[in-house]
Parts: C-alpha cells; structure tokens; sequence
C-alpha cells in the first residue's frame, strides 16, 4: 500500500451534481471537504468520499482509480461514509452539522452539508494560545453539548470529539462536525481502513475495549479538548497515559488562571476509568452551568485576595 | 398542467434506429426523456433503452404526483441509468460497452428542469427564438465555445459525432444541469438528436417551431431534416411540447392533467424492443437503498 500518495481535489469550477465547485476546504486521509455553490448560488461544504490509502486521483482525473484488490475495502469504507450520513440526516440541532443532501458521482459518494463560516475550534486555539478565557470554554461547552446531548439521545456516539471537528461560527456558537461515529465500523475489515483516533482525544476505551464505549467516550474528548484549550496543545493520548502517566492534572497546571469548579470538571471527564467520569451529557452540563462559585477569571480583585491571604498565613 | 406534447423517432437511412424517446406524466409532473445509443458501439440501441426505460420508471415512482426535489431526480435518474447500463455490460461481458446520449426534462409547477449527457439537445422556444440551449459534450461544441469554429461550420465538422460524455462504458458521465427555468405559455421544449437538429441548425429549428403547434411542427421539420441530410442521414428523433399554462382550455389535442388521480401516469415510450431490462448487481442496489434512505431521513428532519 503506498502510504505516501494524495489524492488531487476536483478542479475549482466542477460541476458535481448540481453544485459548483469552487475549492478544496481541507484534505484528510478519508475525504476532501469542498466549498461549492448550489444552483441557487448558496454556499455549501461537500465532503467526498475518497479514501487515501485505497483510491487514488491523480492530477487531470475526475473519478479516482481504485485497485481491483481495494475495491471490496473502498466498499466497505463507503458502508460507513453512509454511516456518517445517516447519523447526521437523523439529527437536526443547531449545534451539530446540517446534512442537505447526499449523492452518487464518480464512482464515488458525496455527502453535502450546511457552510458554516467561521474556523475550527483549533484554529482558535492556535491564534489564543495560552490567553483562552474562562467564560469561553463555559459557554462553547455548554452549547456544544446541547448538541452532543441530542446525538446520544439517537443513540449514537461521535467519537471523534475534538478541537479540529468543534467549528465556531462566526456568531460564536460552536457546530459538531465530521461524525467520526461513522469510522468506527471500520475497524473490523482488515487493516486498509483502520480508524485513526486522534492521539489526545481518544478516550482510553477506544484502543483497548471498544466494546466498552459509551456516552462516557465521547466524555472523555470533551475533557481532553477543554484541556486543549488551556493548554494551547494536545494533552498526552490516553494510551501513553496507561503505560506512563504524565499527565498534568489542569488542577495541578492552573489553579491560579482558573476557576478550581472548571479545572475538577476538566480532570473529571478526562478520568482513565471511564466509570469514574461523568456518565452523560447532562451532568457535565450542570458542571459547566454551575456558576455559583465561579471566579470567571481571576480579576486584580481575586489576585489581591489571593495575595492577601498568603500574607495571612506567612 | 396543460401542455400538447409530440413525439416522433424515425431510422433516417441507417439499418436500425437506436434512438429511444418517452415521455410521461403525473398529474403534476411531466418528464420528457430521449437517448441516442451510439452507433460505434455494439448494443446503443439497448443502452438507449435502458436509460429511457429507468427513467420513466424512476419517474413513476417518485412522482406521486409531484417530485420532491426534481433535479435530485434528475441526478440520481441519470447516474443511476448510467450504472444500469454498466451493470448490464458486465453481466453479458460485452467487449465493446454499449452507450448512449441522453437529455431528459421535468416540467412542474411551470418550472423546467433538465440534464443531459452528450449530444442530444434540448431547445427553450419562445416565438421564433432560441432562449437556451443545451452544450453539447463534444470537442466540436467546446471549438465553438473557444471561438475557433463558428456554429456553421460545426454542424459540418468531421468531428461532429465525437462525444465526451455518455452514459454506459467505464468513464463516468459529465452531467450537465439547467438553472430552475419559469416556462412561459407558449413556450416549446424540444428534445432531440443530432440526427434532427444537425441537418436543420438552431435559425431554421426555431422558426419551425414559431407557431408552436408541435403536432404540425414536428412532422415537417422531420421531413426537412431528412431531406437535408440526404444519403448519409442519421437516426432522427423529436420530443416536442407546448407548454399552455392552462390558457387554452379548449385546444382539442391538448392534455389536462387536473382530473388525473395522485397516483396515476401516463406513459408513451417506443421504440421499445425486448431484452432491453437490466438488472444491477446487488451491491449497486445496496448503495442506492443506502443512499436513497439517507436522503428520506433528511427530508424527513429538515422540517
Ligand atoms: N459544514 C462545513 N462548513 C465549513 N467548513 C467545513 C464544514 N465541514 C467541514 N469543514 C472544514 O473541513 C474540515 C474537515 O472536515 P471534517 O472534519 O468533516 O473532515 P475530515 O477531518 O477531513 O474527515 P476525515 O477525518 O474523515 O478525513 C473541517 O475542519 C473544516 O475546516
Ligand atoms: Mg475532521
């Protein structure tokens, strides 16, 4: 398997289906996401089906080229490309992705979803490193998991949560993106197709007992993207942490710079033993929401304090 | 709906016609389909057959009595009839695969919605005027396009038959998609083969069609075409409707749809010949179902 390859975009101008192509939003190693344009000239955000590993476009191509040997493989990851649609056509939440269509083109499959403008959640994090407020990671969790609780409540897992699948919009309220739930089958079919857990988010379940997953999954990438946040960087994966914790706890990191409720809560979700974490949407959502012994940020008022009591003690 | 419609598929001075017209209606709803298999390839006659044949199935399925989203119809018809067509070479291992143009048109609510593949086209006709049409998929259209050849010139041009895109064979078909079209009344929707409209050209076309009496039209302008192609004339077809908007109630040839049951069509095919049915393998179906429930479950919840 030529590990190295990279599948070229449709040109800019496509016409694919009824949609105008007009650029590549991104390339990962299961799809490419376009921006493109409807009939009606409104923008949309198409994700194609391509999978690196098994189908190959090269430049000048439109439909990709699929090995005989890959085809069953290139089928089986279409099975769950369907998966991530279906997943998305159940849910209608304003904080989670709107699916608009889905179609069959060049040998391939395309889902097509609402454009959202704004960025991704780790592209805030890069342009903030380190200087992310309190009341942000409040509300943007919040609201996420309302979205988060809706999925669940359909009985599906994401498990993919993280900084990268978080997208703001331009008003500030955050959209779940790419249902990683879909991948998740993949797994089972050899090893053309594995899934790729993102190092840092993935709760420690997902490399050893999948058959362990829960809501509590999803949980733990919440904690670990919050942490992010903080941070400015990825926390260490959880499969390292089983070998070799080290692992800061954010209560250890930061209790000067947060608020101590917000930093238990963090730490909480991001428990190795998924039995100790928060076992739904909704009472992490009554941990974000409790606010009542909350320092929103340390202000010069609570810094003095601090100061005054250290004072005391000497 | 008020509309007279006709149509006519005539061999030329070729040995066998593989053009393949149909049209069919719901009382909301009017699909207008017509397929030129192509004559280099063994079997265009059948891949001809099959994409009007799953189309008007397609239609009388989904239209009950309106389509949902017509060029989701048209999209998924196309792609599907191309796959079909797939389907049915791989399961006679023909060596050379069959193909064929295709252009269909939906008419609801007194908006147009079309597609097509190749060089089949599809004239807007109001008065004596070409209001769209079709771009053929051919080097010669795109010489036109790129001013290198006049339109003239390009209804002569050796390379006229050459087409880029088809349904059938191993490359996927380039679709191409009208805009939401507001019909007027009075307007004429003209399917048809090159066989028809190369040896007329666009001028002659439209003026023909001026009177918009398409039952009288159409006969003629055939006559024409054939006479002008002389010896080496093509397949020549025509699907031709004049669309009334309901204003003229009482022409006695016009069809009025507004009596029709939900669920009721009305189909006119020919040129249909036997062995034409092809049957996709499991797995295509699998994909269509998965596909098709998909988009169910986002109907379903957009609301
Ligand atoms: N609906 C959308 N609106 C705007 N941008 C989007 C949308 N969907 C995706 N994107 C952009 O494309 C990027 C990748 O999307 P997504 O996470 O769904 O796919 P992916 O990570 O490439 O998928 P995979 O992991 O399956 O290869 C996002 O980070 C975002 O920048
Ligand atoms: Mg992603």
């Amino acid at each position: 398997m030529p590990a190295q390859q990279t599948n070229q975009p449709l040109p800019a101008g496509f016409q694919l289906d009824r949609y105008r192509i007009a650029r590549q939003l991104s390339l990962g190693g299961f799809s490419i996401v376009y921006l493109a344009y409807d009939e009606d000239d409104q923008p949309v955000a198409i994700k194609e089906y391509l999978p690196n590993s098994l189908a190959l476009r090269g430049a000048g191509q439109i439909a990709p080229a699929i090995a005989e040997e890959h085809l069953p493989a290139f089928r089986h990851g279409m099975k769950c490309f369907f998966e991530e649609g279906r997943a998305l056509a159940h849910l209608n939440h304003p904080n989670v992705v709107r699916v608009l269509n889905f179609f069959r083109a060049n040998d391939t499959v395309y889902m097509v979803m609402q454009y959202e403008r704004g960025r991704t959640l780790q592209e805030h994090i890069g342009k903030h490193k380190g200087a992310i407020r309190e009341a942000f990671v409040r509300n943007v969790f919040t609201r996420l998991l309302n979205g988060l609780r809706e999925v669940h409540a359909q009985r599906l897992l994401h498990l993919d949560i993280k900084p990268s699948n978080i997208y703001l919009r331009t008003d500030g309220n955050p959209v779940l993106l790419d249902f990683g739930a879909a991948r998740q089958a993949l797994g089972n079919d050899g090893p053309m197709l594995k899934p790729m857990y993102t190092p840092g988010y993935a709760a420690p379940e997902q490399y050893k007992a999948p058959d362990q997953m829960g809501p509590w999954t999803d949980m733990y990438s919440i904690g670990a993207s919050m942490y992010a946040c903080l941070a400015g960087a990825a926390p260490q994966a959880a499969d390292r942490r089983l070998e070799n914790q080290a692992l800061q706890p954010a209560q250890e990191r930061w209790p000067d710079k947060y608020s101590m409720q917000l930093l238990e809560t963090i730490d909480w979700c991001m428990t190795l033993d998924y039995l100790e974490r928060p076992m739904s949407v909704f009472e992490l959502q009554k941990a974000l929401a409790e606010r009542h012994h909350v320092a929103h940020q340390p202000s010069w008022l609570d810094n003095l304090s601090r100061h005054f009591r250290q004072l005391i003690r000497k | 709906m008020k509309f007279t419609i006709y149509q006519e598929s005539r061999i030329g001075r070729r040995r066998n016609n593989q053009d393949r017209i149909a049209h069919c209606y719901s009382r909301d709803a009017l699909l207008t389909v017509l397929a030129d298999g192509m004559g280099g390839h063994l079997h265009g006659e059948i891949a001809a057959q099959i994409a009007v044949q799953y189309l008007t199935e397609a239609f009388q399925r989904e239209a009950k009595p309106r389509l949902d989203d017509p060029f989701r119809f048209l999209a998924s018809g196309l792609e599907n009839a191309h796959y079909a067509i797939v389907g049915y070479t791989d399961e006679r291992n023909l060596p050379d695969a069959p193909r064929t143009t295709c252009v269909v048109c939906v008419i609801q609510d007194n908006i147009a919605y079309w597609a097509h593949a190749g060089d089949s086209r599809l004239y807007l006709l109001r008065g004596d005027r070409v209001v769209t049409r079709t771009r053929d998929h051919s080097r010669v259209q795109m010489m036109v396009d790129d001013g290198v050849l006049t339109e003239h010139e390009a209804l002569r041009h050796p390379a006229r038959n050459r087409v880029f895109s088809c349904l059938g064979g191993d490359v996927a078909p380039q679709i191409d998609f009208s805009r939401r079209t507001p019909l007027k009344a009075g307007d004429v929707i003209l399917l048809c083969t090159d066989g028809f409209w190369a040896p007329l050209g666009n001028e002659a076309l439209a003026r023909g069609y001026a009177t918009g009496d398409v039952t009288a039209a159409t006969p003629a302008m055939m006559d024409c075409a054939e006479a002008s192609a002389g010896e080496s004339g093509d397949n020549l077809s025509v699907v031709a409707v004049h669309w009334q908007e309901g204003y003229d109630e009482d022409a006695a040839s016009g069809v009025a749809t507004e009596t029709m049951p939900l669920d009721a069509h009305t189909t006119q095919m020919q040129g249909f010949s036997k062995g034409g049915g092809a049957e996709p393998d499991l797995t295509e179906d699998d994909i269509e179902r998965a596909i098709a429930e998909i988009q169910n479950a986002i109907n379903k919840y957009s609301k």
